[in-house]
């Protein structure tokens, strides 16, 4: 958390930014901007500030709280106006980088406000652990060292840009213990190319569910010779569990969760030995499952790094413009997210993961949660 | 009862020290008093008419006796040998000096006590039934999911500077004595077709100058989601309550203006959407330890009649302040901080010291404050009745009033509160001694009498059977009185009938309501059934009749 004198450097006020489409903006509004309106700047903002015109309008805080946590802001968010020292650690907690008062800032007063408590019962953008998680999940000293380990690399990277996280993953943290996973769907050029670009030679995972869309497969080609990937490694599901599991091959009618199970979670879990940290392509506009997903996470005893976590669509669009990129087949025809034949259909609203799983309570395959939240009966291997 | 762990008491040490290093700042002159304030306030310390009050919190109004002793001994050491308890279940401090507040809560923290959120535009000390644990129509013990509530809500990053203060009151029984429909959020423990435990949620209830009784805006909340639901309407009130006028701003007025309908629409979508993410679940695991310091009641060893001494005011005493328990053999003892003529709820160190004794040897351990601003030991063995009521005799707590017309509930008042219009306790001192001399109150029965110095309602007059108001008229002070409010399961605010009254006619007039009622009541008619039978018009002759 910084201070900053004199009400920090000026931005440009929300209104004046209205009609326009300038990227990495940096935009002060009140706290009392709806929600919508500030989301669709924060997706070009590369600096927000939200002013508060007296220290009792609590608004700030909420707008700050969602933009972190629903808009998936990750750039700088400062407090500016009437805020008071005892206030800081409540922005802290709820997302804000930085403040800019009107007072005087007396650095004694500020700083130890700042870290007033050490205990926090809420869960919050800044990550803390609560109280209650500290309770339910009792660490060994491993597990402390990981819960450290994160928190100190999200600081680190947050607002970093992809290519720089994924150099930083190869070469730095987890040199030789790295894969990318990849569904060669829909957005998958974008990762790929990303990993690609830093070296060909980091492992692509793709997990051939045996109910592909032949499109896939030959999109799969196409994306490893542009890209000159040299080291995809296709994993299959076991062929005895299939045929004990699944031997009409329509478990995905009745039992879509066993379906993912037998064929996305255990899979990835057999092919996971040798590696410490796996790159995925997920980014928070996705699912409301993904609105808080941070850049570092650690599941069953592996890191996953999701390098374009804050990316918003549009970003998506202009890189596959930028690197001229070639899109799945079935992007054309409708299909916004693209898994399995049986599965996947056309997006009816919009919505990227609309056509996934649709007219079913199912948003996630699974190989995303830890083994024991996965959805559907999931064995683990051994 | 609930017992601090690591995290808990690491907290509360933590504020100790930062509100310690705020004092020192403010003594010192490095803080001017308008700085002071805001700060001073989050922690329960007011500037009053006469000097600094601190309010403590009891949470959920349950205290041990050592708990109980450290009230007292504070009382003792640091004020002027006095503390009164509260509409709120808490404590008052009148006269504590600001050097010592440090002092103070250093000491509390000793018995896992704090003032932290009791005064401030955050979510106060959450309240519940005083008879939790113990109470024969109890479908589920509230008191762990209000310590949930309390962990919670303590130091919220998000809700520490709403529009207003904002009150949470939680039952587990059929009937409501917590007042839950009066409160900014009503939650009552409830069980659906498949057993499972949950909450039926009512928001946009409460008294001051504009009082409502809560919607229910959800018939059945599974536990786990309790945090969820709570913050996804804590965040539509911090988002859209109002803030341009302070008595427009208290959550009642925004559920009124949109409609229970719409504000119900506007949570349960920012609840789908907070609890989509999943991290503010409650974990099994969690509520689980929490219900484990909340055993069931101890069983009575022997749950055979007692054969009781034929002492008439004994008897008297059982029949008022003896309530039924859920285990044979056990009662709750209410202790009337309502003695005749004296100031409701306030309680001597001596006095505080001596009921913390009687828990420790009779009762389990346990005290609780009541929002009629008494004090219940909850489990005491029929066996012991007697010694406890002697006990309590000795030191003036033996007052036969409980829930009588005399059991009056009345807010500071012009005598300490720099907010009141008029007086409260002296007004409440006259009307319970010219009741107790009136010999109607065991004629009266069930008749609930409470008394506001201000609009604000802290002495609930609003759901008081009769209610008193002072208001400021012209620089006099008046009382209107309101007839037919209910904080119960039929809860209702109380209508004010015609215009105020001198102080010195108020006792007079609620003696002829109460004779009023005895010549108009059907046999076994509590006093607010006739009322609602026959409507206001006999009461407000009596009222006037004199004038």
């Amino acid at each position: 958390m910084r201070l900053l004198e004199n009400g920090g450097d000026p931005a440009t006020p929300l209104e004046s930014l209205a009609g326009t489409n300038q990227s990495d903006v940096v935009v002060e509004m009140p706290g009392d901007t709806p929600f919508e309106t500030a989301a669709d700047i924060a997706a070009r903002a590369s600096r927000i500030d939200i002013r508060f015109p007296k220290f009792r309008d609590g608004r700030g805080f909420s707008l700050g709280a969602m933009l972190r946590e629903r808009a998936g802001f990750t750039g700088e968010m400062r407090a500016v106006g009437d805020v008071l020292p005892d206030q800081v650690f409540f922005l802290k907690r709820v997302g804000f980088d930085a403040v800019a008062p009107e007072a005087d800032i007396n650095d004694e007063e500020w700083s130890q406000a700042v870290n007033a408590f050490t205990v926090v019962y809420q869960p919050a953008a800044d990550g803390e652990e609560t109280a209650i998680r500290k309770r339910t999940a009792p660490h060994g000293d491993q597990d402390r060292e990981v819960q450290d380990r994160l928190k100190k690399l999200n600081e680190r990277y947050r607002g970093a840009s992809a290519q720089d996280i994924i150099k930083a993953a190869w070469t730095e943290l987890f040199p030789g213990r790295l894969a990318v996973m990849s569904s060669f769907g829909a957005e998958a050029a974008v990762s790929l190319h990303l990993a690609a670009s830093v070296d060909p030679n980091i492992p692509v995972l793709f997990l051939d569910t045996e109910r592909h869309f032949a499109q896939t497969e030959q999109y799969r080609q196409t994306l490893t010779d542009k890209l000159g990937l040299k080291d995809v490694r296709i994993i299959k599901p076991d062929a005895e569990e299939a045929a004990e599991e699944d031997a009409k091959g329509d478990l995905w009618r009745t039992d879509p969760d066993a379906c993912c199970a037998l064929r996305k979670v255990r899979p990835l879990a057999y092919a996971l030995d040798g590696y410490d940290a796996l790159i995925t392509g997920r980014k928070r506009f996705q699912a409301s499952t993904r609105m808080r997903l941070p850049i570092f996470e650690y599941l069953d005893g592996r890191y996953r790094v999701n390098p374009m976590a804050d990316w918003a669509p549009e970003q998506v669009q202009a890189y596959f413009k930028e690197h001229d990129l070639p899109t799945h087949p079935l992007v054309d025809l409708g299909y916004n997210s693209i898994g399995c034949w049986p599965c996947t259909q056309p997006s009816s609203d919009g919505g990227v993961r609309s056509g996934r799983w649709a007219g079913r309570d199912k948003t996630e395959c699974g190989i995303h949660f830890s083994f024991g939240d996965a959805p559907g009966k999931v064995r683990r291997a051994g | 009862m609930y017992q601090y762990d690591e995290y808990d008491a690491t907290l509360v040490r933590e504020r100790v020290e930062q509100f310690r290093h705020q004092v020192d700042r403010r003594l010192t002159g490095r803080l001017t008093e308008d700085q002071f304030k805001p700060l001073r306030l989050m922690n329960g310390v007011y500037l009053q008419l006469h000097a600094y009050m601190l309010r403590v919190a009891i949470p959920y109004g349950v205290l041990s006796g050592k708990q109980m002793r450290t009230l007292g001994h504070i009382a003792r050491r640091y004020d002027r040998n006095y503390g009164h308890f509260t509409t709120r279940q808490n404590i008052q401090y009148n006269w504590p000096a600001l050097v010592d507040i440090p002092d103070i809560l250093g000491q509390l923290a000793d018995v896992e006590m704090h003032a932290i959120q009791t005064s401030g535009n955050c979510i106060r000390n959450v309240t519940s039934d005083p008879y939790a644990g113990a109470a024969a129509d109890e479908i589920e013990d509230p008191r762990p999911w209000c310590e949930i509530i309390r962990q919670w809500s303590t130091f919220h990053p998000e809700f520490s500077f709403l529009p207003r203060k904002f009150k949470i009151a939680v039952t587990g029984a059929a009937e409501d004595r917590a007042a839950i429909r009066a409160h900014d959020i009503g939650l009552k423990v409830v069980k659906n077709d498949a057993g499972e435990t949950g909450f039926a949620v009512f928001p946009g209830g409460g008294q001051g100058r504009t009082p409502r009784i809560a919607p229910l805006i959800r018939e059945f909340l599974p536990v786990q989601e309790l945090l969820a639901y709570l913050t996804a309407i804590l965040r539509v009130y911090n988002l859209h309550g109002r803030r341009d006028n302070m008595y427009k701003a208290r959550i009642k007025i925004l559920v009124e203006s949109l409609g229970a309908d719409e504000f119900r629409r506007q949570v349960e979508e920012e609840y789908e959407k907070i609890a989509a993410d999943g991290s503010l679940a409650l974990p099994d695991e969690e509520i689980e330890r929490i219900r484990g310091f909340f055993p069931p009641p101890p069983q009575a060893e022997s749950a055979e009649p007692v054969q009781f001494s034929d002492d008439a005011d004994f008897a008297l005493w059982r029949k008022h302040n003896v309530r039924p328990h859920k285990v044979a053999g056990l009662k709750s003892v209410v202790i009337s901080l309502k003695p005749i003529g004296g100031t409701p709820g306030d309680a001597t160190s001596e006095q505080m010291e001596a009921v913390a004794d009687l828990a420790e040897q009779y009762g389990f351990d346990e005290v609780r404050v009541t929002m009629e601003q008494n004090l219940i030991l909850p489990h005491v063995r029929e066996a012991d009745l007697e010694a406890v009521w002697r006990a309590l005799a000795d030191i003036g707590f033996a007052t036969p009033n409980a829930y009588t017309a005399t059991d009056i509930v009345a807010c500071p008042g012009l005598d300490y509160c720099s907010l009141a219009n008029a007086r409260s306790i002296p007004i409440s001192q006259e009307i319970s001694t010219r009741l107790d001399k009136s010999g109607l109150i065991e004629d009266v029965g069930d008749v609930t009498i409470k008394i506001s110095g201000c609009i604000n309602a802290c002495g609930h007059h609003h759901i008081a059977h009769i209610g008193v108001l002072g208001v400021d008229k012209k620089g006099e002070e008046f009382y209107q009185i309101t007839l037919g409010g209910s904080h119960s399961d039929d809860a209702d605010i109380g209508s004010i009938v015609g215009k105020g009254l001198p102080g010195e006619d108020v006792p007079a007039a609620i003696e002829r309501i109460l004779r009023a009622y005895l010549a108009t009541r059907s046999d076994g008619e509590r006093f607010l059934d006739t009322l609602r039978r026959v409507g206001e018009e006999p009461f407000k002759e009596a009222i006037y009749e004199a004038a």
